[in-house]
């Protein structure tokens, strides 16, 4: 059993039925994890990595969506599950953080007891055990004095403070996979990192495997051991970090890792940009979303779609008609 | 020099709709309301009969050719009387609702847009007005304020409304005084009376005018409570409200003289409440559709 | 760089304090500073430190409570009425949220043209042509999207059509608060360039406002480091990055993530938040957090000293600077 995968997922499409039209927000993504890794989900703003991220859960709105494909998580298949049988594997098996610990944080609840519920209700603790667990919890996830702040409301916490408490709630129930849609966006650099080294500590203290969504490359360098690039719903490139930071041969990678400002640039250096936007997922091209914006396109790339070929090192695909060359290591710094 | 890049400017999918359709019913709505107001302003010139001339032949008589909405127990046409009620009804929701919005909307705007001592205090009146229940205080001060006439129940509701729209109008300027396009109007030297009318006014418009819409409607309401409690215009002038009060007496003998005006009523509320709900969601442009 | 230039803007002692639920915050609390003309001076540091509240204050948009707003000569901080609103035409501020910048029932070219019309400068012809070239120098096609209203333009645009706005009485200063954080990275690179070109252009003198390090380092001469209401050090952008002089803004260059797995990972990192404006600690503002605090920086507040040419540092205990050169070597490992 523990040397299975812990998540398998394959040709996952994620369609949502809107006024316009079909809207194929994830379009065929298939990847696995292995247990106790922490694999990084990178794109820009509506790639579909949140739509993925609930995807692989099963939380996904009711009604105008359809999902197909498959998503295995610890032997448990998702797709096509009931909310019941869900219901059993959310908090056990896997959890998830979420971008802003405001809204999902109960404002009117004490924090302790939005953390002993979770523990009362599926673990079946009793209250003296619960609250013993909570403030367990609360000092695991570096909130200090955690007898007192067990009784605080989340309008008394700074926001830092808040995403911790959302993280001791998502490990309440010991998942084994933990799902941080954009963890830091929106806390100030200090806290980003405090948070960052304690979702890296836990997840070595506690053999969780770890999914860090996030649209700031900052974020996954150095916390991620693989990476997955997505572009308009589809993985472009995946690959061990330091291979898809420095071997890339997608185009997308190596525009998106140029056009983000460096610390160690000098002062006015020039970026390099993308032209145009990000394509409208209504009426996707047939051939590589990239290509309307790529300077390496052909006509191949704008008729027919690239699929996932392996590049030299192992594990490391990409999709592209036109890769860049296999040595493009001084194409950073 | 100028090597801006190359922009592809995707308009964002459905923002060429404003909101929802309008739709037929829409239309319908308005068309029934001009015809109501057309009426109002012209019943002596259009071809009714006096709304006070008994037809002793023919006392609550059933609709027929001769009176389509049939009579009341004096004989007096039924049709003609809705005609003329409308013009009490209509005028009462329209006057007073220029009284509450001609006072209470520039100063909802200004509280809102200065806010600080003006607003704290102008705010605290308000409430302390809004605390008397309106129908109360317009029916205390009716009842002492004789003989009644039009114009004063127009004054009376109209003062009673103004801190109603003080409230909306404020809330409403509030939620958009906070925006950064107005720090930015104000930042390239805008006068503040150019913020309230360019930046402010367009963006607050679609609230009021449904706002409006709906207070015309609850005083049309209003008025027939009055007429209810005989504290609206005195007979003979006829209202929808006091035609109603009146035919109560005499339900069994003519219902005819309780359902006409009474539908005249219920029409034109619901086609005025209708209207200001498609209004505020047709030029709602804050919510963003995906 | 030469120190013989006049400064544009001249700020001394500035102070903000705002009264909220009988309490005195106070957001600014003397902050002194010039900006020469031509240049870029970079304002960075935590949430709630009080950099916006700098910047609007520059602009009287908050009410400074002391301290000297000297633009060209004329103290700013003492105007009123119709002078004052002619002297914030000299100036001008592009804020975060580029969608709520823009008012959603005006047309693109009446939005550009709204600062001509305040002023009733031109009229007909000579306005459309002016609004004509504003668009085009921001690259949205004036013809195409001049009649356009702003609610449908995303957010990249939305900034570029402030821009193009905030460029219409040529002003002298452009204020930006967190112009780009709403970005997306290929977007954000875009808008930057685009202000690099335009500051060119126009001769623009630049405060720019961000709480990403990377991207102030990108575009600023000059950097400013603020820390709870106070500016704790200023000095040429290459030079402070490469050897900071302030613990906290170690601190804060050690959070900063690079996307680069071989980034150096900085054991030490900032623990805890920052204090609350209402009751700051006396002295030296940082030293709660501070692991070289003495009693000394508890009793006295430190006052600006040079460590280097124009590089001023606030610290009893400033870090030694290694390279004395403005011009940095490149930074790897
Ligand atoms: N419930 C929904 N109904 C219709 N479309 C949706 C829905 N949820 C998401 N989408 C669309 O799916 C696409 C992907 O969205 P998603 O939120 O996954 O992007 P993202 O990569 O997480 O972006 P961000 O960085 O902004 O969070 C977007 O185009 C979005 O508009
Ligand atoms: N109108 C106000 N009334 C009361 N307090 C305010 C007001 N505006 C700002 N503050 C307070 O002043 C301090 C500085 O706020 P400011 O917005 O300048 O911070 P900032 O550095 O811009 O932060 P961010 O990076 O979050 O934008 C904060 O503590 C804030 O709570
Ligand atoms: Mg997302
Ligand atoms: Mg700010």
């Amino acid at each position: 059993m523990s040397d299975e995968k812990l998540l398998v997922v394959t040709d996952l499409k994620t369609t949502f039925d809107t006024a316009n039209g079909p809207l194929p927000a994830v379009g065929g993504v298939s990847f696995d994890l292995e247990r106790n890794e922490t694999l990084g989900i990178v794109g820009e703003s509506g790639s579909g990595k949140t739509v993925l991220s609930r995807t692989i859960m099963g939380l996904q709105p009711r009604t105008k969506v359809s999902v197909t494909g498959s998503s295995v998580i610890d032997g448990f298949e998702v797709v096509g599950a009931s909310e019941n049988d869900k219901r059993k594997i959310w908090g056990t098996e896997v959890a998830m953080i979420f971008q802003d610990p405001m809204t999902s944080l109960n404002p009117v609840m004490r924090i302790g007891k939005q953390i002993d519920e979770a523990l009362r209700v599926r673990l079946g603790m009793d209250k003296a055990a619960a609250k013993a667990r909570a403030i367990e919890l609360l000092e695991l996830v570096g909130i200090p004095s955690p007898q007192e702040r067990y009784n605080a409301y989340p309008g008394m916490l700074s926001g830092g403070m808040r995403q911790r408490v959302v993280i001791a709630i998502a490990l309440a129930c010991s998942p084994k996979l933990l799902m941080a849609d954009e963890p830091t966006t929106g806390l100030d650099v200090t806290i980003q990192a405090q948070i960052l080294n304690l979702l890296d500590e836990l997840k070595d203290r506690l053999k969780m495997s770890v999914i860090l969504v996030t649209h700031d490359l900052g974020v996954v360098a150095t916390r991620t051991s693989r990476i997955i690039v997505m572009y308009a719903g589809r993985i472009v490139e995946t690959g061990n970090t330091r291979d898809v930071f420095y071997h890339h041969r997608m185009p997308y990678t190596k525009a998106l890792l140029e056009s983000s400002p460096k610390v160690s640039n000098h002062s006015h250096t020039r970026l390099v940009t993308i032209p145009g936007r990000p394509p409208n997922l209504l009426s996707l091209p047939d051939g590589c979303a990239f290509a309307p914006r790529c300077s390496y396109a052909t006509d191949q790339c704008h008729l027919v779609r690239p699929e996932l070929e392996p590049s030299t090192e192992p594990g490391h695909t990409f999709a592209c008609w036109n890769p860049l060359p296999i040595n493009v290591e001084g194409a950073l710094a | 020099m100028s090597s801006v890049d190359l922009v592809e400017v995707q308009i964002l999918e459905g923002s060429r709709k404003r909101g929802e359709p309008l739709g037929v019913l829409f239309w319908i709505c308005v068309g029934w309301i001009a015809l109501n107001v057309f009426i109002a302003i012209f019943a002596n010139v259009l071809p009714f009969q006096s709304p006070l001339n008994q037809d002793f032949t023919a006392l609550n008589a059933a609709p027929s050719l001769h009176h389509l909405f049939g009579t009341d127990d004096l004989g007096r046409d039924i049709l003609s009387r809705v005609a003329y009620g409308s013009r009490v009804s209509i005028s009462v929701g329209v006057g007073a609702m220029i009284i509450g919005f001609g006072v209470g909307a520039p100063l909802g705007m200004l509280a809102a847009y200065r806010r600080g001592r003006f607003d704290a205090i102008l705010t605290t009146v308000m409430y302390v007005m809004l605390a008397f229940p309106a129908i109360i205080a317009t029916i205390a001060v009716l009842s002492f304020w004789t003989p009644r006439s039009l114009v004063k129940i127009i004054i009376v509701i109209g003062v009673a409304s103004i801190p109603l729209v003080y409230r909306v109008i404020r809330t409403a300027t509030l939620s958009v005084a906070t925006k950064d396009y107005v720090i930015a109007a104000k930042v390239q030297g805008a006068t503040d009376r150019r913020i309230l009318m360019k930046e402010l006014l367009p963006n607050i418009a679609p609230i009021g005018i449904s706002f409006l819409l709906i207070g015309i409607a609850t005083v049309v309401t209003l008025e027939g409570a009055l007429a209810f409690l005989g504290l609206s215009v005195t007979a003979p002038t006829p209202s929808w409200g006091n035609m109603i009060n009146e035919a109560r007496t005499i339900l069994q003998i003519n219902p005819w003289l309780v359902i006409f005006p009474s539908l005249a009523l219920c029409l034109f509320l619901l086609c005025l409440n209708f209207i200001g709900d498609r209004i505020r969601t047709h030029f709602d442009v804050t919510e963003v559709k995906l | 760089m030469s120190d013989v230039r006049q400064p544009l803007l001249k700020v001394r002692d500035l102070e903000v304090t705002f009264h909220a639920h009988g309490h005195a915050v106070s957001a600014v609390a003397g902050v002194s500073f010039d900006i020469f003309e031509g240049e870029t001076l970079g304002l960075v540091g935590e949430s709630g430190c009080g950099k916006s509240t700098t910047g609007k204050a520059l602009m009287r948009i908050v009410e400074p409570s002391s301290g000297t707003i000297e633009l060209d000569g004329t103290n700013v901080a003492t105007l009123s009425g119709k002078v004052l609103r002619a002297a914030r035409t000299k100036m001008q501020m592009i804020f975060q949220d580029p969608i709520s910048s823009l008012n959603p029932r005006r047309r693109v070219k009446d939005i550009v043209a709204e600062p001509l019309d305040c002023w009733n400068k031109v009229q007909g012809d000579e306005r459309a042509t002016i609004v004509h070239d504003l668009l085009s120098k921001v690259g949205i096609d004036p013809v195409v999207y001049g009649d356009r209203y702003a609610r449908q333009f995303s957010g990249g645009q939305c900034q570029r059509i402030s821009i193009a706005r905030s460029l219409a009485m040529r002003p002298k200063l452009l204020i930006c608060d967190e112009m780009v954080s709403a970005l997306d990275v290929s977007v954000q690179a875009q808008i930057l360039n685009l202000l690099e070109d335009l500051k060119a252009e126009y001769g623009l003198t630049l405060l720019f406002i961000a709480h990403d390090l990377a991207v102030v380092k990108n575009v600023s001469d000059r950097v400013a480091v603020m820390y709870l209401g106070k500016i704790c050090e200023i000095g040429p952008a290459d030079t402070l990055y490469e050897s900071p002089a302030h613990p906290y803004t170690e601190f804060l260059l050690g959070a900063a993530l690079e996307a680069d797995p071989d980034s150096p990972m900085h054991s030490q990192t900032l623990e805890g938040e920052p204090p609350s404006p209402m009751n700051p600690p006396s002295g030296c503002r940082f030293r709660t957090r501070c692991p070289k605090a003495t009693q000394k920086c508890a009793d006295e507040e430190p006052l600006p000293q040079e460590v280097a040419p124009n590089h001023l540092v606030s610290c009893h205990y400033p870090l030694t600077i290694t390279h004395k050169t403005p011009t940095p070597t490149a930074v790897d490992g």
